[in-house]
């Protein structure tokens, strides 16, 4: 039942899908007609018999090695409709209709497969068409493009003057045919037909330079085959498109070196003609049954053979070495060419894992994983872990031996680049994938092919393991194994090291030494190394997408985070003392830390201060030293008793007695100094501040019940919270622990979101669950390795989800079963209960469920609101979008990777600016900010009261004075911003919370009867800004108005 | 350069695309105003080029208070990759044919047209003289990152002289100076400091305020108590005396259970019914139907959900994959 109803929502949304990707035929012909006729006209109007010579294309036919390329022009024997419009399936927005032109077999000699005389030939008969094509009027322009990114066979793209609307872009490709103008045995796998293809003297087989002349001449016997397949097969058809849709979000499977239309074309006709798919099964299961089989049939190690027209039989030889000669095989009808002769064997295993990655998300994702699919793309940088770009402009090397060969130079320096990694790197990477997409939009086959390297190569690698990605020393083979070692020491130059292991071993091996916190740069090393090393690049050649992002998480040159092992060790002695301690009436039973530092997802953990000491050491005291200590919250728990007061009060109260008895405790027996407010009590140890909460257990009683029940009785909110927090916490670090990438990627989608200050709408245990989902549910992809990867994750996730439609659901020890999703649906449904009559009017605008709650009651129940939500998503699209680029094409300049971190601050409706020396903490500010825009309404002057760092005169003072200079938790941003809550309801103050200068406020809306009453404010918006600063007095710099209030 | 370009303006753009969604939500009848404003701003943008590079070059001749904030500022954090950006944006702005450049600045002088549309309001000037305000805000804006490095075209500075100097008063007297507040502990830092510090007043003084509050609170409570026994005696009924604490649950001397049971048996006995129900669930024939049933209608609704949310999705035109 349950089955049913998922694959009839799936179908629902294919069926539109597919309404909406095909294209409306009965126009589109007319279109086509119209335009082939012009075409034809123009090509038939040609005058035969002229010489055509290399002067049309010089450079080209110099640079494919060809000569003897002079022939007289003859019309093309005809034309013929191929690809995807001939059998309608063409998918939107591809709007390109191919157009075969059969060449005449009289402007060829039958040796003209030798040494690309047939490449020149065919790219001279396309200059002269399209020369006079552009002197039609019928045509507005023509461009050069290639047939599977192979630079020696151009073809031309079309684009008629006659034009509709519902087409954008639409273009005719005209692609030559060479339908038998050569004897097909000269053309055979084993034979030598390029004769500068040798090894030692002798001529090696061009298989495929045969394969690329040979696909020509079976273009159009192949193109009526599938043809006759689809005929007649709707389902067949729409089963195309889905797969087009899928391949084509997928960037890494849709490139020339696997898969394209084409050949998903030729594998479902495979499918179709040997029965494997039946005319029962509707679009979606064939597409199901096709990747299936792409991931794993047995086929594929056999190859496969489409059925023959005659009775021609493929001998079990010829099986043999199109085997040997390629890693993957489908043969066509005709059996002389494998279709597949691009595919490298790194291209197919990629298509493979993609295949089965789709079928475990059909299995296991809502909807049968339709969004994940269909609507999500997968472009490289969201899929590798670690992006480089090589930058090859104009290195020499490469073409030092011609461009065409067998296979292209280009493809030939893929390969190159892919094996030096793989074995540079070694089971660090899952998969290495080297693309070099070199086709210039605007190229002319007149340039030649020199210029064909101006794009960036570009190589992605999937981490294997972080473990294995942060390994240190790499074991090469054995001092003994002489070949092996010398080998290895040839491989990797004066990195390779003779060294003695602890189990005895003596082994070649490389070291990569480097900091604890800078492990993610061992990989960036290696392969910089073996890049240069091996094939002669600069530093600059060679960009690295690894630690861009870094600059938003360090102090100065140095990770705070690699200060987190000796905070822990702290928190462990802390909570043996509180355990110790005897002189209380209900010992400490349980001590759990609540702040994100001891989960290493805290943005800027604290650092040990010399002052918040048991004894201050005076030598450490010389250097400039911070005024201000943050605190960091720890949860204890009390042995139970039946003698706690009943109402919520006395309960506060007595928690506060118990914890100021536990302070004066520390502080008469142990010695721990100790401070106290009403509220709190801070204790300094270790050089760090932990501000302690109890945990009631009655409490926490009444919680639990209530996640059985329904509530009886109104828990007191402070316990439910602590509860809450230590859950999150615990989970939090669980987690952790299982994925090394989390804390770094949640430190940088946090500080992203203040950065953006929206720190006021999203609270940090919610970015926490929010990166939490990437990792616990990745699919469609894998799990994220990299910070710069997961937190692109994260921005598109933000940007991308739906979440006015569905919850999201963070199972983070993977113990949801049906009965709590249907719950947290029922809760989702209940909140979204309001929002047919009104859009606005819903609870939980981001309803983020987890294990502790199930009802997004923890973190985001009112903030983000529904508008805050979709500002969020915004700026995430937008850092999203500019984060994609900057990895696949943007030169490596640090100012750009900043912009992702610098808001723009005329989007709010006034601004104001903090005098940055008033900072708590100056070091964590970003960037400076500064307005150049709107009304300078106030200037105000600095405090002298407040200092961020300790003055040299209180350094000198007693101990004990020191220690009231140093101030907990004081923070005048925040202070600044709870005056701005209490007394200016009608501002919205958005706000860094890590350290930024800048407070963004924007007008809040109002209904009728509260504008009365306010009038007298809004009517002076000057006034009111004017009053902000003086409220902000000694902190507020500056008070800029960008807009005035808006008058509903 | 022309890379940083492109990406600032996406970067701006598509964060400024999503607050004029706001906008538009927010004020439906003023929208159609705004529009117009904007046209008319954007003609006197491009009409009025050749004086805007006029414009620039004198008011490069910035109030020296002004210039003096800046470079105190720079010194403070003078971040280069500030710099440099500005130095971009310069660029950027001077570019001044673009069409995207245009519209750029039209925004921010659409912020500055309705301040000066307030104050217009009060001195009716005329409305030519307004565009040129406009014009030479959005261009004042320029010339602060500029920073006076422009030493171009002398003589025209001299010609608008004039005016720039009315101006200048005139922005000098609406900045509203605030004072640092550290002799007024009633606002700003220096009552932050003051009430961090009182806040702590010691261990010893806590912990006597909350015994104070405590022996309160307990007072209260008997005093309510006991108002409510005198009520309750008045009306001529016995109070029976509750006992506190816990029940006498075991007997002192042999320690056997009296009349209880433990939470724990308590929690066996429930888990043992919840277990025993499966066992007769779907065991008459109401049950299974009214499961049937149950189920039925929960796939109904899911079902109306699925389409109800493409029928969104359909309207947000979602099923375009690219």
């Amino acid at each position: 039942m349950e089955a049913d109803t998922v694959t009839d929502s799936r179908n629902l949304k294919v069926s539109d899908l597919l309404k909406d990707v095909r294209f409306d035929y009965d126009s589109l012909s007319q279109l086509v007609d119209a335009s082939v006729s012009s075409i034809k006209e123009v090509i038939d109007g040609i005058p035969e018999d002229f010489k055509v010579t290399s002067e049309l294309a010089p450079s080209f036919v110099n640079d494919i090695g060809a000569d003897k390329v002079d022939f007289s022009f003859k019309k093309p024997n005809g034309f013929s409709l191929c690809g995807s419009y001939s059998i309608r399936c063409m998918a939107k927005p591809d709007a390109s209709v191919d157009l075969l032109v059969h060449m005449p077999k009289e402007c060829f000699y039958e040796k003209d497969y030798m040494n690309h005389r047939y490449h020149a030939k065919r790219c001279l008969y396309l200059c002269v068409i399209k020369k006079h094509l552009l002197s039609s009027s019928s045509i507005e322009k023509v461009v050069w493009s290639t047939l599977q990114n192979e630079a020696r066979k151009p073809v031309l793209v079309v684009f008629p003057a006659k034009k509709l609307d519902q087409f954008p872009g639409f273009s005719i490709r005209i692609i030559p045919s060479a339908t038998s103008l050569f004897n097909v045995a000269k053309l055979s796998m084993s034979r030598n037909n390029v004769r500068s293809v040798t090894a030692d003297g002798v001529p090696e087989p061009t298989p495929t330079y045969n394969s690329s002349i040979l696909e020509d001449m079976f273009l159009e016997e192949n193109s009526e085959f599938l043809k006759k397949t689809f005929s007649e097969w709707q389902e067949l058809g729409d089963a195309l498109i889905l797969l087009k849709i899928w391949a084509k979000q997928r960037s890494s499977i849709y490139v020339h070196d696997c898969l394209n239309g084409f050949l998903i074309t030729v594998i479902l006709a495979y499918l179709a003609t040997h029965a494997k798919i039946n005319k029962a099964l509707k679009a979606l299961d064939i597409f199901r049954v096709t990747l299936d089989f792409i991931a794993t049939s047995k086929l594929w190690e056999r190859g496969l053979y489409l059925p023959t027209q005659s009775e021609i039989r493929v001998s079990k030889e010829e099986k043999m070495q199109f085997r040997e000669l390629f890693p993957v095989v489908i043969c066509d009808s005709s059996t002389f060419v494998n279709l597949t002769f691009r595919m490298t064997s790194v291209g197919f295993q990629e298509l493979q894992d993609e295949a089965s990655l789709i079928l475990k998300c059909m299995e296991k994702l809502r909807d049968g994983g339709f969004e994940e699919i269909f609507m999500t793309k997968i472009d490289f940088p969201v899929k590798y872990d670690h992006c480089i770009r090589l930058q090859l402009k104009g290195k020499t090397a490469l073409s030092m031996s011609g461009f065409c060969l067998d296979k292209e130079c280009w493809r030939i320096y893929e390969q190159k680049v892919h094996s030096l990694l793989l074995e540079g790197l070694g089971d660090r990477a899952k998969s290495i994938r080297v693309v070099w997409n070199n086709m210039d939009q605007d190229w002319h086959v007149e340039n030649g092919l020199s210029v064909l390297d101006r794009e960036p190569l570009f190589i992605g690698i999937s981490v294997s393991s972080t473990e294995k990605a942060f390994r240190t020393v790499d074991i090469g083979p054995d001092a003994e194994n002489k070949i092996e070692a010398l080998r290895f020491r040839k491989f990797w130059g004066e990195k390779s090291d003779l060294r003695r292991f602890k189990d005895g071993r003596i082994a070649e091996s490389t070291v990569w030494e480097t900091q604890q916190w800078a492990r993610h740069l061992i990989m960036k090393h290696i392969v910089e190394y073996i890049l240069k090393r091996h094939l002669s690049l600069s530093s600059d050649d060679i960009v690295q997408l690894v630690e861009q992002l870094d600059f938003s998480l360090i102090y100065g040159d140095k990770d705070p985070i690699s200060l987190s092992g000796n905070l822990l060790q702290v928190f462990e002695i802390f909570s043996k003392c509180l355990r110790e301690i005897e002189d209380i009436p209900l010992k400490v039973s349980s001590v759990q830390p609540l702040d994100s530092a001891f989960r290493s997802t805290s943005v800027f953990p604290p650092e040990p201060h010399p002052v918040a000491c048991e004894k201050i050491d005076s030598r450490r005291l010389q250097k400039l030293l911070p005024s201000c200590i943050p605190a960091m919250e720890v949860m204890i728990q009390l042995e139970g008793s039946g003698n706690w007061p009943m109402d919520d009060l006395a309960i506060e109260k007595t928690k506060s007695a118990f914890l100021l008895k536990i302070a004066e405790s520390l502080q008469n027996v142990k010695g721990i100094p100790c401070t106290a407010t009403e509220d709190n009590v801070d204790v300094f140890i270790g050089g760090y501040a932990f501000r302690l909460r109890i945990l009631h257990e009655r409490g926490l009683s009444l919680v639990k019940r209530e996640i059985g029940a329904d509530p009886v009785k109104q828990v007191s909110s402070t316990d439910k919270m602590l509860f809450i927090r230590s859950q999150h916490a615990s989970m939090i670090n669980g987690l952790q622990g299982r994925f090394p990438t989390y804390a770094p990627v949640t430190r940088l989608a946090k500080r992203w979101v203040a950065a953006h200050l929206f720190s006021g709408c999203l609270a940090e245990e919610a970015i926490e669950l929010l990166v939490a989902h990437i990792f616990l549910t990745p699919l469609p992809l894998g799990v994220p390795c990299s910070r710069i990867n997961g937190f692109l994750r994260f921005l598109r996730l933000l940007a991308d989800y739906d979440w006015m439609f569905f919850p999201l659901i963070v199972d983070i020890n993977n113990d949801f079963g049906r009965n709590d999703e249907k719950e947290i649906n029922d809760n989702f449904m209940s909140s979204r209960k309001g929002y047919e009559e009104d859009r606005q009017n819903i609870s939980s605008a981001m309803f983020l469920a987890a294990p502790y709650d199930k009802a997004s009651e923890a973190w985001t129940t009112t903030r983000p609101n529904l508008s805050e939500q979709k500002r969020l998503g915004a700026y995430a699209r937008s850092s999203a979008n500019v984060l994609s680029k900057l990895i696949l094409e943007e030169h490596n300049d640090s100012v750009q990777w900043e912009c992702l971190f610098r808001t723009p601050l005329h989007n709010y409706d006034a601004v104001i600016l903090l005098h940055r020396d008033k900072l708590p903490y100056p070091r964590r500010l970003l960037f400076p900010s500064e307005l150049n825009q709107g009304k300078h309404v106030a200037r105000g002057k600095a405090s002298r009261l407040f200092n961020p760092f300790l003055l040299p005169g209180d350094l000198k003072r007693s101990h004990e004075e020191l220690k009231n200079k140093l101030m907990v938790d004081f923070e005048p941003t925040k202070c600044l911003l709870s005056g701005l809550q209490e007394e200016f309801g009608t501002l919205k103050p958005w706000y860094d919370h890590i350290g930024g200068d800048a407070i963004g406020l924007t007008w809040n809306k109002h209904n009728s009867k509260k504008r009365e009453r306010d009038e007298e404010e809004e009517s002076n918006p000057m006034e009111l800004l004017k009053a902000v600063g003086e409220m902000g007095k000694g902190m507020v710099r500056d008070i800029y108005m960008l807009k005035p209030p808006r008058f509903v | 350069m022309k890379e940083t370009r492109k990406l600032q303006k996406r970067n701006l753009n598509g964060v400024r695309g999503e607050t004029k969604v706001e906008v538009t939500d927010v004020k439906r009848v003023g929208k159609k105003i705004q529009r117009k404003k904007k046209e008319k701003v954007s003609n006197v943008d491009l009409s009025e080029q050749p004086q805007a590079s006029q414009l620039q070059a004198i008011s490069s001749e910035k109030p020296k208070t002004k210039k003096k904030k800046i470079q105190k500022s720079k010194e403070i954090n003078s971040s280069p990759a500030d710099g440099k950006l500005s130095g971009k944006m310069k660029k950027r702005k001077e570019k001044g044919g673009d069409v995207d450049t245009i519209t750029e600045p039209n925004l921010e002088a659409i912020s500055t047209e309705k301040v000066e549309e307030k104050k217009s309001k009060m001195n009716k000037t005329k409305k030519k003289r307004k565009a040129k305000e406009i014009t030479r805000a959005s261009v004042e804006d320029d010339n602060q990152k500029r920073e006076g490095k422009s030493k171009k075209s002398n003589k025209k500075k001299k010609m608008d002289m004039t005016s720039m100097k009315e101006n200048q008063i005139e922005e000098e007297e609406d900045v509203y100076e605030i004072s640092s507040g550290d002799e007024d502990c009633t606002k700003g830092m220096k009552k932050w400091v003051t009430d961090y510090y009182e806040s702590r007043p010691g261990i010893d003084e806590l912990q006597k305020r909350i015994d104070d509050f405590m022996t309160a609170h307990d007072e209260r409570l008997e005093k309510e108590k006991q108002e409510k026994e005198a009520k309750a005696a008045e009306g001529g009924w016995t109070v029976v005396v509750h006992h506190k604490g816990r029940k006498k649950s075991t007997e002192a001397e042999s320690g056997t259970a009296v009349g209880s049971f433990s939470q724990a048996s308590l929690e066996d006995k429930i888990a043992k019914k919840k277990q025993s129900e499966p066992v007769a669930h779907g065991f008459y024939r109401f049950q299974r139907r009214e499961a049937q049933r149950n189920e039925i209608l929960a796939l109904q609704s899911k079902f109306e959900q699925d389409k109800k949310r493409i029928q969104q999705l359909r309207a947000a035109r979602r099923f375009k994959p690219f």
